[in-house]
């Protein structure tokens, strides 16, 4: 019986890692179960091993090569300096939540905070004054590795250069007795060419290789030894950790949104107690101004909220959102549209000519219509109804509030949806077209109505081929969004690459590369996320599903 | 006037340049509770001629009538069981009873309609497999399925498009004990196109055959004049049952040779099949021929 249970167990389970489209776990499952495990084994081996291992090795040679290409902005990032990036994205993200936290926290909390905060700091400091000492060590014992490498390519460099001086001098005071012999018509005007000519070919070669010399001193200075830049970042780290406890302590003992309100609040005491002993009436009214300024600020304060800096994560999570919107926008256009096209042909000649032209339009020029377009609407944003109901109605929950909705994130939704209408709609249309015509012949029979037509038999019928044409929106939309946001610097994963980009810090180069990663890795989720869709609804048995 | 009947119907299809016409000049007139059986090859048009009873092609020239009333539509009392099923293969074998009753009795309540549902599918013994899908069926299970649906339907006639192609011998001949058992019991209208000669012989009450397409059109009929119910077991001894079976054949064997005589002369090439056992017909003939093909009644016999 138990057995039984198990084996019922183990059959849900192979579905279910076939529809979510998982199928290389297929043989792991079934070695847990210990069917065949020989075949289970080998298929480990050759559909999951394998591709691990080239994985690897692409990873290995990335390693190796990356770093040997060296760009205006440094060089390739390796693996590791990737690694290294995402690790400082998440304690950037962990550092402006403390920071917000600083913001908000309230009597106690805030005490208990600062007190927490003032002991990071502490502990932080001397560990960046040990990392500091390490560090100049390091520094120390490197310059001497450096020096060994430098000093004998330097008294070369010195050497050649007096030499060449000298030589240099030579030549120029052969030239100009020779000068003086053609004067006096000793010398012949071909000769005084050929030594002049001779004078500047030996210039070029000298300096062409004391250029060399240099170049080669450069780039050792330019490269210290991996000790002392290691020592270095794991300094600069751990006062990067001071920065940020001292700009917390800032914010608990000053900037803090009940801290000010209390200021505010005595300020107004002091006023009302001023007003009551006032004795000119301009007095009176100017302490009265300052008693209601002041009270009403104090009210304000409490709605103020930590302008927190914008993270990956939230990059991401606006990212997402923005694809999101602009993909429901496609749905909601072209499935309605796709099915009227498949229903009626007269609908789908008055369409084609609008689809053809405007399919192959690049999302770019989309991007920039809608930028107009969407501006046009909001005039004035910050005061516009839509957003200020999105990022700061009481009805709705933090986390719309955080995505702070914008003209930019319309227009770019916008445009996504332009884009991932196109593919949605044709299939649409191609499904809803193609419908077995027996199926419509049961709907004559049974004399349905138009809309039990569409919903019984039409829609379910042409479900597998309207997700496969969703799937495909969605792909296009995500692909389109990343590049519209670093175009328009709207707020997203794209605006994240462009402004690393334009930052061009050290590790600009290896936020890029990890920003791309998490494009990639979002893009498959979201794939499986439709191909899972696609497959629920297929009813064929999955054989519909490309 | 009959209750169906179908007068100087002609069918075509394709554009004015090429049309094919499939069915020219048919006449058919059915009482009320006859059962009548179609017969025909595969091409010859039987079931564009059932989508012209069910009125879901509407004749080039001509009339179908129902009662005395034009058909200008498909409709529920015109219960067609199509050739290929057409289940609906996203909804189970409940679900597409269950659009089906819902349509056409909206008044139901929720049990009545489930209790109404599972009725016809008893009828045909599908209850195991009531929330199965029709991937997961087999041919003959399909066809089961959808004969339930069309009877769920009630209608005043019932068009059967080769209702048991698809099923083995002995399950065809449980169910075509089904339908006469149905029939008989709830009187009704049927005309049913088959391709299986002692399935006609046994279940009609007139047998007609289609000749052969282009052009087809109904040819004499041969009335069954046999006492029901018919016991499949004795059948092979009843002489009219082999008179009849020996006559149609000949017949439609004839059919065939004269239009394969037709095509030899207007070029096209048919595949030269000459079944030889139909031939010559004559009850020792057909005796040999039953050891040859044996039928489904045969077989339990
Ligand atoms: N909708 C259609 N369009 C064109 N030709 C058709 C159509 N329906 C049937 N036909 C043609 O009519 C002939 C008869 O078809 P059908 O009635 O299905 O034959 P049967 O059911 O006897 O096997 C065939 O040659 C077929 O090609
Ligand atoms: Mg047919």
């Amino acid at each position: 019986m138990s057995q039984k249970g198990s084996d019922k167990f183990k059959y849900g389970l192979l579905k279910a890692i076939d529809v979510s489209g998982f199928k290389v776990f297929d043989p792991v499952v079934r070695l847990i179960f210990a069917e065949e495990p020989r075949k289970q084994i080998q298929d480990i081996a050759k559909y999951m091993l394998l591709p691990i291992i080239f994985c690897l090795v692409c990873f290995f040679m990335w390693d190796i090569i990356g770093p040997r290409h060296k760009t205006k902005s440094g060089e390739v990032p390796s693996p590791g300096k990737v690694l290294e990036a995402a690790k400082d994205a998440t304690r950037f993200k962990q550092r402006e939540g403390e920071k917000e936290a600083a913001f908000v926290a309230e009597g106690k909390d805030r005490e208990a905070l600062l007190a927490d905060s003032k002991k990071k700091l502490t502990e932080f400091e001397e560990k960046t004054a040990e990392l500091q000492e390490l560090s100049a060590a390091a520094a120390k014992s490197g310059q001497n590795k450096i020096d060994a490498s430098l000093n004998p390519i330097k008294e070369k460099y010195d050497t050649l250069k007096a030499k060449y001086k000298t030589a240099q001098t030579e030549r120029k005071e052969a030239i100009s007795t020779l000068a003086d012999q053609f004067a006096n018509k000793q010398a012949s005007k071909d000769e005084l060419i050929a030594a002049m000519e001779e004078d500047s070919l030996q210039k070029e070669s000298e300096k062409e290789e004391l250029k060399v010399l240099s170049q080669q001193l450069d780039d050792i200075r330019a490269n210290p030894p991996k000790e002392i830049k290691e020592a270095q970042l794991a300094a600069n780290k751990a006062a990067d950790e001071v920065q940020h406890y001292k700009k917390v302590i800032d914010i608990l003992t000053t900037g803090n949104r009940e801290v000010k309100k209390n200021a505010l609040l005595e300020k107004a005491e002091k006023a009302e107690a001023a007003l009551t002993v006032a004795t000119t009436g301009a007095e009176a009214q100017k302490q009265a101004k300052a008693v209601v300024s002041n009270k009403d600020k104090a009210g304000k304060a409490d709605e103020q909220k930590f302008p927190k800096a914008a993270t990956i994560y939230w990059q991401t999570y606006r990212s997402l959102a923005t694809v999101f919107v602009g993909f429901l926008i496609a749905v909601l256009v072209a499935v309605p549209v796709g099915i009227m096209c498949g229903l009626n042909r007269i609908v789908m000649a008055c369409l084609t000519p609008i689809i053809s032209i405007f399919r192959p339009v690049s999302p770019v020029v989309w991007l920039l219509i809608f930028q107009i377009i969407v501006g046009a609407f909001f005039p004035d944003p910050d005061k516009h109804w839509l957003f200020q109901t999105m990022n700061e109605s009481k009805l709705l929950p933090g986390f719309i509030h955080n995505l702070q909705v914008n003209p930019a994130m319309i227009f770019s939704a916008c445009t996504v949806a332009m884009c991932a209408l196109w593919p949605a709609l044709v299939n649409t249309a191609l499904g809803v077209s193609s419908i077995d015509k027996d199926h419509l012949n049961v709907a004559k029979v049974l004399r349905l109505g138009f809309w039990s037509r569409l919903f019984k038999i039409i829609i379910p019928a042409s479900l597998p081929l309207v997700f496969a044409g969703l799937r495909i929106s969605l792909g296009v939309g995500w692909m389109v969004l990343i590049a519209a946001e670093a175009l328009s610097s709207s707020d997203g994963l794209g605006k994240y690459v462009w402004d690393e980009y334009q930052n061009g810090s050290s590790q600009s180069f290896a936020n890029i590369i990890l920003a791309c990663f998490v494009v990639g890795i979002i893009g498959f989720f979201l794939d499986r996320i439709m191909i899972m869709l696609q497959k629920l609804v297929s009813f064929d048995d999955g054989s519909a599903t490309a | 006037m009959s209750f169906l009947e179908i007068k100087q119907a002609n069918v075509g299809f394709g554009p004015v340049s090429n049309r094919t016409e499939v069915l020219s000049d048919i006449n058919l007139k059915v009482e009320e509770n006859e059962f009548v059986a179609v017969i025909g090859f595969s091409g010859a048009g039987k079931s564009t001629l059932m989508n012209l009873l069910a009125g879901l092609q509407r004749p080039d020239q001509g009339s179908v009538t129902v009662k005395g009333q034009l058909v200008k539509e498909p409709g529920p009392h015109l219960g067609l069981m199509f050739q290929n099923y057409s289940l609906l293969p996203w909804l189970s074998v409940f679900e597409n009873i269950e659009l089906a009753v819902k349509t056409v009795f909206p008044k139901l309540s929720k049990s009545e309609r489930r209790e109404n549902i599972m009725h016809y599918i008893d009828m045909v013994k599908l209850t195991p497999a009531a929330e199965k899908k029709p991937h997961e069926l087999s041919g003959g299970m399909r066809q089961r399925a959808s004969l339930a649906r069309t009877l769920s339907l009630q209608p005043e006639v019932l068009l059967l498009d080769e209702p048991l192609s698809a099923l083995d011998a002995l399950t065809r001949s449980e169910l075509q004990d089904q339908i006469l058992n149905i029939w008989e019991k709830d009187k009704r209208t049927v005309v049913m196109i088959t391709n299986d000669v002692d399935e006609a012989v046994l279940m009609a009450d007139r047998i007609i055959p289609l000749t052969i397409g282009p052009q087809a059109t109904l040819a004499e009929e041969f009335r069954v004049n046999m006492e029901r119910p018919r016991d499949r077991h004795t059948l092979n001894d009843h002489p009219e049952f082999m008179r009849l079976k020996a006559e149609i054949t000949s017949f439609m064997m004839g059919l065939n040779k004269e239009s394969k005589a037709n095509a030899n002369s207007s070029s096209t090439s048919m595949p030269d099949i000459k079944p030889k056992d139909f031939s010559l017909p004559s009850a020792r003939l057909d005796f040999r021929n039953r050891k040859a093909k044996p039928s489904g009644s045969r077989s339990v016999a």
